[in-house]
């Protein structure tokens, strides 16, 4: 029997990503918002609807709250870019936060034009792989769950940790050579990056840290750096945040030494130094800037975080050193060796080659200081210290979702519409990790 | 990977007052500063000027030793120098050669020394013992503040490259930029350990 191929859906607190297993892109990559006509406060709560219930004040008799209405108002929502741009006649909200879902109504309307519209696929003929933040509760695993099968009626489902499937991405790369699912994700994506132990495919919760400087401190920084240097006097001022994070994607990249990087632009200013080309987005008028030392300062803001921020000051390698000596004993040398890297923050020219060479003076000084304790008595065989950068690095967590549902194997651990309906909802509470055969 | 260091740290035979390295440098001014063994190698001076950009970043430094409490001090000398030569709204910024004579005016200027109640870090600095260490003090600043101040202009309004039709360097080299260089002054606004000499 031949099947079609699973769903593959990666909702992120930013962007939602999905597509179909055996892809290696996601088709669809938008922001994870939904557009609703109704106002905030009906909604989920009353708190936080100020603009939208002041636009319409609640008039008793309004037709929109008539029953003949009602049913047709539901389906009226946008989601993704098409709900950025409604934005002012609809009221925008995102369902998820911090990784995790708050507004189950939303989400599944936002499932259901995911699906529908632009997948258009028919749930009942597919599997679907859906991701989640590590840490997340069994109920809400549950709930989705319930979304999936009770109101799509989709042949099987499966909920992989977004972590695990990072490091199955990082297969691809031709640094792996033997697949196992040991080792530490760097997830950075807008908001914030997660340092996350991953053992035999379990997360080791109580390890996980986050640092609070991702994509958009760095773009934040840039435009810092420009706006010192007086090169914002050219950029229109509703460009000056699109102007940083074009610079910061098209131009940046990661330097060994900030010095010695410093003297390369003085000593040969017309290699290093680079000019951008803008255009005003309503006028078309053209400007262009320099852009300089931002080049390798910005991504810095990881390894310095000092020169961006006065509250968070321990740099990336420590952190992951911290994450890696927290974890049990025996795991740690296999975490060491596969360090991988996702999501966009991450994909800095020579990101992961500083990160090693970082991580890697940290560990030799402990082993040389605990040597010399010793009273040079014991020799370390040294610890291998390995970070991994892939090409599949940008849409990590969605291509691992995508090479796992991929697998014949996908099918035996995933859990399927006839296993639901004889244990229900807490089926999904039960959780196989998959992929150490593979 | 903190704010980076002098190398000069640990030379011992370097002469102290209070608690800061008096070290020698390259330099054409007379004055009491010892001079350089081998002046082909960066000096101090050289040192600070090559860490300003990347230490005025950071808002944390750890003493390590004399020389650096010296670059600190240099350091902030030169955030001080590029606060003169910013420009101001009706007054732009002087050329090359009104800089160099204002910088060295700066130089030579009146200012605090370690144990005045105008030094900014006085919490990091010994005051000098005494009146003839004090004058000491004094005055192998003043020379290394004007030695500086002669060293930054010269970056500061590096020499032109000729252009070719291609809008690439040709080779050739013309006069002074006729301006600071907007890389350097970009760095006016930080404050490196968020000090400054003048507050």
């Amino acid at each position: 029997m031949s099947r079609q191929a699973p769903l593959v859906i990666d909702n992120g607190t930013g962007y939602t990503k999905m597509g179909f297993a055996g892809n290696s892109e996601p088709s669809f990559v938008f922001p994870t918002v939904i557009a609703t006509h109704q106002s905030a406060s009906a909604g989920s709560s009353n708190t936080s609807g100020g603009s939208g219930a002041r636009a319409s004040p609640p008039i008793a008799g309004k037709p929109s709250h008539l029953a003949s209405k009602r049913g047709i108002e539901d389906l009226d929502f946008f989601i993704g870019d098409e709900a950025v741009a409604n934005s002012k006649t609809y009221s925008l909200h995102y369902p998820i936060r911090h990784g995790q879902i708050e507004n189950w109504d939303h989400m599944e309307r936002f499932w259901e034009q995911c699906i529908f519209k632009y997948l258009r696929a028919e749930p009942e003929d597919h599997y679907v792989l859906l991701t989640e933040p590590p840490l997340n509760p069994p109920e809400n695993r549950e709930n989705t769950a319930e979304i999936m099968f009770e109101s799509f009626n989709v042949q099987g489902l499966y909920i992989a940790v977004q972590a695990v499937l990072a490091l199955a991405a990082s297969w691809t790369s031709s640094k792996v050579n033997e697949r196992t699912l040991t080792g530490v994700v760097i997830d950075s994506g807008d908001g914030v990056t997660h340092t996350i132990p991953v053992a035999e495919g379990y997360v080791i919760g109580s390890s996980i840290k986050h640092i609070p400087i991702a994509g958009r401190d760095i773009t934040y920084f840039v435009q810092q750096l420009l706006r010192d240097r007086g090169e914002s006097a050219q950029i229109p001022p509703e460009d000056q945040l699109r102007v940083a994070e074009k610079i910061k994607e098209d131009y940046t990249y990661v330097c060994q030494d900030i010095v010695k990087e410093f003297k390369k632009y003085d000593a040969d200013p017309y290699r290093y130094f680079a000019r951008f080309a803008g255009e005003h987005s309503v006028t078309g008028r053209k400007y262009d800037l320099d852009v300089g030392y931002e080049r390798f300062l910005a991504p810095e803001i990881f390894f310095n975080p000092e020169i961006y921020s006065s509250d968070f000051l321990t740099p990336l390698p420590e952190v992951v050193d911290t994450v890696i000596q927290t974890s049990p004993i025996d795991v740690r040398r296999g975490l060491y060796k596969n360090i991988v890297l996702s999501g966009g923050s991450t994909m800095f020219k020579d990101f992961g080659k500083r990160l090693q060479r970082d991580v890697k003076a940290i560990v030799d000084g402990r082993i040389a200081g605990s040597e010399e304790r010793s009273g040079s008595h014991m020799k370390s065989s040294g610890v291998e210290v390995n970070v991994i950068s892939h090409k599949r690095q940008r849409y990590a967590v969605w291509y691992g979702g995508s090479l796992m549902a991929s697998t014949p194997e996908f099918y035996n651990v995933s859990h399927s519409r006839v296993d639901y309906e004889e244990y229900g909802p807490s089926l999904v509470r039960r959780f196989s990790v998959f992929g150490s055969a593979v | 990977m903190p704010a980076y260091h002098s190398v000069f740290n640990n030379d011992t035979s370097v002469r102290q007052v209070g608690n800061i390295g008096l070290l020698p440098i390259n330099t054409k001014i007379r004055g009491p500063a010892p001079l350089a063994a081998d002046p082909s190698q960066p000096d101090i001076i050289e040192e600070s000027l090559d860490l300003f950009r990347a230490n005025c970043l950071f808002r944390n430094f750890e003493i390590k030793g004399p020389a650096d409490r010296l670059m600190i001090y240099l350091i902030l000398f030169i955030s001080e120098c590029l606060t003169k030569l910013a420009p101001t709204p009706g007054k732009p910024s002087p050329g090359y050669q009104e800089a160099l004579k204002l910088l060295q005016t700066q130089a030579v200027d009146t200012f605090a020394l370690p144990g005045d109640a105008g030094f900014p870090l006085n919490s990091l600095y010994h005051p000098p013992a005494n009146r003839i260490d004090a004058d000491a003090l004094r005055s192998y600043l003043t020379q290394t503040r004007s030695e500086l101040a002669i060293r930054l202009v010269d970056r500061l309004y590096p020499y032109e490259q000729v252009l070719g039709p291609d809008g690439q360097p040709t080779g050739q080299v013309g006069g002074r930029a006729n301006k600071p260089s907007k890389w350097w002054m970009s760095f006016q606004k930080r404050r490196f350990m968020g000090r400054s000499l003048s507050a």
